[in-house]
Order: C-alpha cells, then structure tokens, then sequence
C-alpha cells in the first residue's frame, strides 16, 4: 500500500511550483492526471537542462523531473465537449488543482462553483502569482517575478552592487510545500466532516514566510535589510573562499571562539588564533575583511574537498561549492538514494531526482517517466472515464483531444 | 482542519517552521523547549534590539499559534513526562543530530508507534556525512543553490535570511501530513527523516540534473544565468531600483518578449529591426550562429537603458497594462506597503502583551474558504504555558519546577 494510493488529482498545473507539488503526491501514490493542451505547450518542455544540452518537447530535464509519475491527457478545456470531459474527471476527482491567471478557468466555465455543481465535496486550489483577489490579481507571470514582488532578489547580492538575487524562479522552489500541505490539510478536513473548499494560494503571500525575520525587524524595528554578501549576524568567519581550480570555491562558518582556534590549528596559523583582530566574535565582526583575507590565503590553492574533510575531521562547518558534476557523485546523496535513472521512451533512460524526504514504512515510488504527449489520452478515457471508442472517436474528429 | 490533533514540537532552531505549519493548520502544537528556552530564541534580530529570549524575531517569525512548555530531557523525570506527554500526540517533530533523541531513549522506537515521528537533520539520519558539522551556508554549498548564485567575478553569495532549513521544514510539514493521511488507514505511525542538503537542492530549478543528462553546467551571474555561450539576464535596472523581467525565449515565453519589445519600440526605445526578431527561436539562432551574441548583447542594453528611464511602478503598470513579465524589486518596507496584499487583508496584527503593543505579521499562507487560517497566538515566552500543558497531565508545575525539571 502507499500512502496517497486513495487520493485521485486532476491537475491543471503547469510550468514549475504546482507540478512540483503533484509530484510529491505522485511519488506517495496518489493517480494524478495531468491536463495539457497542445495549443498552450506547458512552459516547462521548453526550459533547460535538456538531454544532450539539446532543447526539443521531450528533453527538458525539468519537465521530466517534475512530473515522473503522472499521466497526462491531451485535451482543449476551452471547447465544450472538452469542458464535459473535465467534469467527468471532477466527478472522479478528489482534488483539482490548477495554476492558470485567476480568470481562466472561470473562461472554460470551470470555476469553482462550476465544480462544486458536479462534485459537492470537491477540493480545488488554485495557485497564482499574486492571489485570486486584489488589483494585481490578473498579473501573470513566473517565480523569478513573485521572487522579486516578495522582496528576495533585493537582497541576494553585495552591498556596493545591483541585486544578483536568488536563482532564477526562487519563490517556484518555496511555494510547492505549502501547496502540497494544504491539499493534505484539505483532504483530512473532508475526511472528517464531508465538506470541500476552494483554497486561493498566492505564491507570493506564501513564501513571504520565508523571509519573517527580516520582515519583522522592519514591521517591529522599522529596519530595511540589505544586501550583505555572505557575512552572518553571528558566525565569523563566515563565507565562500577560493579553492584550487577555475571558479571553484569552499563554505566555509565557524561558530565561537573554540572553532575559530580549531580553525588556526587546522590552517596551522598559530599566530593568526592569538591575533588580537580576531579574538571573539565581535572582535571577528569588526575586522571581517582582514579575517575573510587570511582565511581566503589559505584555502586559494587547495582543493575545495581537501579543504572541507580537514575541517569536518575538526568539527568545523565546511563544504565545497558543489555544481551538478559533483553533486552527481556526492556520497551523502547517492546514500540517500537521490537521484535515479528510470526508463524513458524516447532517450532510453532519463534522471529525476527522488523525494527530498523518507517515510519509513510507506516510502516514495517512482511509478515511470513523465508523460510524453498524448500518452496517456486514450487509456484514461476509457479506463477512467469508462468511454467508449465511438465517444472517444466523435471526441477525436471535433478535434478536442488536442 | 488539524485542530482534533496535537503536536509536540521539540526543534531546535533547523526545524520550527514545520511545526509552526501544522499549527496554522489548526494543530494544537506544543514547543517542548530546553529550562531557560529554546537555542533559537538566542538568535536575532530582536525585537528593539533588545537581546532577550522573548525577543527574538526568528522565534516569533516560526513560533506563532504554538504554546510553551520548558522541559529537560537531559533529566530522567524529564523523559518520563515527555513520553506521558507523547501518550497524549500525534507527532513528535525534533531536529537534533542524529542518535541524540534515541540517546534519551525518546526515538521513534522507544515510542508509541502509531505517532507520526518527524525528524529535520543537515544530511539526513544515516550516511557518510550524516554527522558533519552544517549552517545555512554548508547546506546551501552542499545541495546545489550556491555555485548558482552571485556575480560572476565574486564569490558565490547566500540570501541574508537563512533558508536551508525553512526548505527542511516545509518539507517535514508535507511529509508529516503525509504519513498521517496513511495513518488514518493503517492506525499506524511512521518516521519522518527530512536531509536539508536534499531540501535545499529543490532551489536549483533541476540544474543539478545537468551533469546526469549530459548537459552544460549552468554558471552564476548576477541577476541571471550563464547557460553555456548565453547570458540571459533577469533583473534590471529602474529609475528608482530594479525591476525583474523574464527576458526569455523560446515557444512559450518568447511571446511575452515580443510583447516586451513592441512595447519598447512604442516608447521609442528600440528600431522595428529590433523588435521584429524572431523571440521564439532565438535561443535556437544565438546558439546556431545566426544571431551573433554581440547582438544579443546589444539587446539587453537596449532593454537596460530603456528600463533605466522609468520607475519601478511605472513599469509595473505598463506590465499588468500589457501582460508583460515585468515586475518591480521590491525591498521589504515596500513588501509590507503592497496595495496587493493590503486588499488582501494579509498582514495580521498581533497584540503582544508581553511587549504591550501590537506587532505585524504575514498573514496566511493560504486563504481556505471553508476552514479560514487563524493567527490565535503569538508567539509563546519561555514556558508560557507550563501551568496550563502540565495541568492536563495531572502534573504540580510547582513541583516539576522545586525539582527543576521545567
């Protein structure tokens, strides 16, 4: 049994927060499926990493990394035999999930009281940019937006230049949790009392939380952060410092007094420890370009993982600037199980990455590769939906399935 | 929607954002803090700069809807009331390093094994590195964000505000409430074992999959990205600040470009040549030769000077005008002036007592039309409800405290 093996999704999402939410419910065992229109591709298949470095439909690495485990239905929700098709779905669906501008779906007639009609105790969330509601409801747009309304890519970066931010969509990586978890939420509130709802999730409003503390020291200190580097309010030293090698670097944060002494001993810098510039932390904090200086002299020609086992053996926080070749080989992840390569229909075999967390008694499973397009359509209208061929072939000649 | 359900919520510093979503949720969760407080409640900023436990704005930013208690598990007595306490819930959610809690006899084994049991570590409960020293900043290094982010002449650089672990412990929240759902089936509970280094790797949009697929590795700069031969940048600059742009291509969002660029020649701001490229193959004629980079780059300054000439708002409006991805870089005292979220109700005022005034808060994560979110508490001082939580027990809280156990 897995655990989700009861929930049915029918999932309008698209690009990349929701996928990466159903996906986890797929991974659980819950039957998503996936509508997608050929008319309106999903933003996602055109996004690197591709196979080969080569883009093309079916080679985004990130397509098949958020939707392994879904089938897929190719179908034009905005034609009136496709909007019967959905509320077929609804009708077999627990949850409906969709991340269109707030109006679309209500243009396809397929809002939530639309749903609701055909299925009372149905579950639907929407997730947008901004929110259903208020004057920048109908502004569209994609995570790396959100990441700037929010108030993240001020404040990634170095004080004396412009903002270099979070990468890319950040708030698309933050979003997803709250997403999954209220579904869940949803469905033990129905479990319990028969009722559904309509969750309205602005990605925006939801990963706001990720930046409380500095929100706080506004709203109750009325201090505005800024960009700071690497520095930390508390740890010192504390940063990224060349390595041996082009473009390769080590993390270094040292907490306390103790390991910046270890630290001395590891660099075997006796003098540097009884250095009076960097006694205590404060005395750290006030000479952090000179500390961050003579750290960086010492790791500038080491081999960043040379650097981050010697101070590890000391019990000092330290990794290497890992990018995708070593994270690939990484002995704490592949431990971990996290990557794994499935089959897939056109490259032969693909990689995804698997849950990011283990459940010991009912854990995740990777049921096969996304779907490719159309896969899917026939199977879930008959077996599904329980059409018949000539229901499924009047469908095809109206063009629907597209 | 959890309200029938309690949580004892044993986190250090890595893990209070999951519990503070169980509680937002509707859980009835219990922080079990150190005598003395929780180590988090040592980290600031604090409010009006006063450096005190009840005090600081990371434990108010995660502690929210929760109640208090002080309890040592260092203690014998200790462990003995957190399992009568455990008899009583449905999670045990804690972050220490791994072997700690079954040290003290107080991991998932030890108790009832219908409880949910979370654990939030740096790399996760077994492993060669599952005992290596962590931060914020190790983790980021370690799962893959951070060769991603920075300019390009500098060292990769981290957001200010630590974000491994609240990666971590939204993903506790969704696996928690997972293992329950299966509960509800099996009467069975699981454990939970949350990597943050896995957590965090989420923040590289799947580039960590670029070395498996046999594609380049992606490369910093700032604003943007290096994907092989092209810079594609996404943050520019205003009159007054910055402004976000997906300045992409490709079938699905090379159209928003074009409309972007109609949008410059109308301002006057770039020739028809310019704007009538074919932004939906572009990628495709930079990589081809077709369009030599040099004009590419020529491009973006035209769009950079163009976007110098206005504001942040100006330029927001000609988005949502236009149906542009065009947004304004907003720092965070214009975060909390948004006419967006202020239509939206969603900062929510807190009377803290405690300080004697009133404090502002994001609001919910989520607007449920059946089962609205509620901020019911703020955030717990030291203990506050060690009268109240022990009482339930049938436990003398003077007692516990003569014995110091609390």
């Amino acid at each position: 049994m897995q655990a989700l093996d009861d929930v049915k999704v029918l999932d309008f999402m698209w690009v990349m927060a929701g996928p990466t939410a159903t996906r986890v419910l797929a991974d659980y065992g819950a039957q998503v499926v996936r509508i997608e229109s050929t008319r309106r591709i999903d933003t996602a298949r055109t996004l690197a990493p591709y196979h080969g470095g080569v883009p093309g439909p079916e080679s985004s690495g990130i397509f098949q990394n958020l939707n392994v485990g879904k089938r897929m239905l190719t179908l034009d929700p905005s034609r009136p035999e496709g909007r019967e098709v959905v509320l077929d779905l609804v009708r077999w669906a627990d949850v409906v999930t969709e991340s269109f501008s707030p109006k679309a779906m209500r243009g396809f007639g397929l809002g939530y009281d639309a749903l609701r009609a055909v299925k009372p105790d149905v579950i639907m969330l929407s997730s947008c940019l901004m929110g259903q509601t208020g004057p920048l409801a109908s502004f569209a747009g994609y995570g790396n937006l959100a990441a700037a309304i929010s108030g993240f890519s001020n404040l990634g970066g170095w004080p004396d230049r412009p903002p270099a931010g979070p990468f890319s969509a950040y708030t698309d990586y933050v979003s997803p949790r709250y997403i999954t978890a209220a579904i869940l939420a949803a469905l033990e509130y129905r479990r319990r009392t028969g009722c559904g709802q309509h969750i309205d999730l602005s990605q925006a409003e939801a990963s706001i939380h990720f930046l409380g503390p500095a929100l706080l020291d506004y709203t109750v200190n009325g201090r505005v952060a800024g960009r700071v580097g690497n520095r930390d309010r508390d740890l010192a030293p504390h940063g990224v410092y060349p390595a041996a090698g082009t473009d390769r670097w080590v993390a270094i944060a040292v907490d306390g007094d103790a390991q910046w002494r270890a630290l001395c001993d590891a660099m075997e810098q006796p003098a540097l420890a009884g250095d009076t510039r960097f006694v205590t932390a404060a005395d750290r904090h006030a000479n952090a370009d000179a500390l961050d200086a003579a750290v960086a002299a010492w790791t500038a020609g080491r081999d960043m993982h040379d650097v981050e086992v010697l101070l590890q053996a000391r019990g000092i926080a330290a990794s290497a600037v890992q990018n995708s070749g070593e994270l690939v080989v990484d002995p704490q992840l592949l431990h971990r199980g996290h990557f794994q390569q499935i089959p897939h229909p056109v490259h032969g075999t693909t990689t995804i990455e698997t849950s990011r967390f283990h459940l010991s008694r009912t854990p995740a499973h990777i049921t096969g590769p996304a779907p490719t397009y159309g896969q899917d359509t026939n199977a879930i209208l008959t077996d599904v939906l329980g059409y018949d061929d000539d229901r499924i072939t009047a469908l095809v000649t109206a063009g629907v399935l597209e | 929607m959890l309200s029938p359900y309690r949580v004892l919520d044993c986190t250090n510093a890595r893990g209070l954002l999951c519990g503070q979503m169980l509680a937002d949720l509707g859980a009835d969760v219990i922080a079990v803090e150190p005598p003395g407080g929780s180590p988090a409640r040592r980290l600031g900023p604090f409010a009006d700069d006063v450096v005190d436990p009840d005090r600081s704005l990371v434990w108010w930013s995660y502690a929210r809807n929760k109640r208090s208690i002080t309890l040592d598990l260092e203690r014998p007595e200790g462990r003995d009331i957190f399992r009568r306490l455990a008899a009583s819930a449905h999670f045990v959610i804690e972050s220490d390093d791994p072997g700690v809690m079954p040290a003290r006899d107080l991991g998932p084994a030890a108790l009832d094994p219908s409880l949910v049991y979370v654990s939030i570590t740096p790399w996760g409960q077994t492993g060669p590195k599952a005992h290596w020293a962590d931060s914020d900043l190790i983790l980021l290094a370690a799962g893959g964000p951070l060769v991603l982010t920075g300019d390009d002449d500098r060292p990769p650089v981290r957001l200010p505000v630590p974000q491994a672990y609240l990666h971590a412990s939204a993903d506790a929240a969704v696996g928690a409430l997972i293992a329950h759902h299966e509960r509800q089936r099996s009467g069975r509970g699981q454990h939970v074992d949350v990597s943050a280094q896995q957590s965090v790797a989420q923040a590289t949009q799947s580039y960590i999959l670029c070395a498996a697929l046999g594609a380049p590795e992606v490369r910093r700069t700032a604003g943007g990205l290096k994907n092989g031969p092209l810079t594609l940048r996404l943050l520019f600059p205003a009159s007054d600040g910055h402004v976000a742009i997906t300045f992409l291509f490709g079938s699905a969002i090379g159209p928003f470009s074009r409309r972007l660029m109609e949008y410059l020649y109308e301002q006057g701001a770039c020739d028809a040549a310019t704007r009538d490229k074919n932004w939906l193959e572009y990628t495709q004629l930079l990589l081809s030769g077709a369009e030599p980079l040099e004009e590419f780059e020529r491009v973006k300054r035209v769009v950079e000077s163009f976007t110098r000439s206005r504001t942040k708002a100006e330029l927001l409006a000609a988005a949502v005008a236009r149906g542009l991805v065009m947004a304004p870089v907003a720092t965070l005292d214009e975060v909390v002036a948004s006419p967006q979220l202020a239509a939206r109700d969603y900062w929510q005022p807190m009377a803290h007592s405690d300080i004697g005034r009133s404090v502002t808060y994001p609001g919910p994560f989520a607007k449920f039309s059946a089962t609205p979110l509620r901020w019911r508490r703020r955030p717990p001082t030291v203990g506050e409800h060690n009268a109240e939580v022990y009482a339930e027990l049938g436990l003398d809280v003077a007692e516990l405290e003569r014995r110091g156990v609390v």
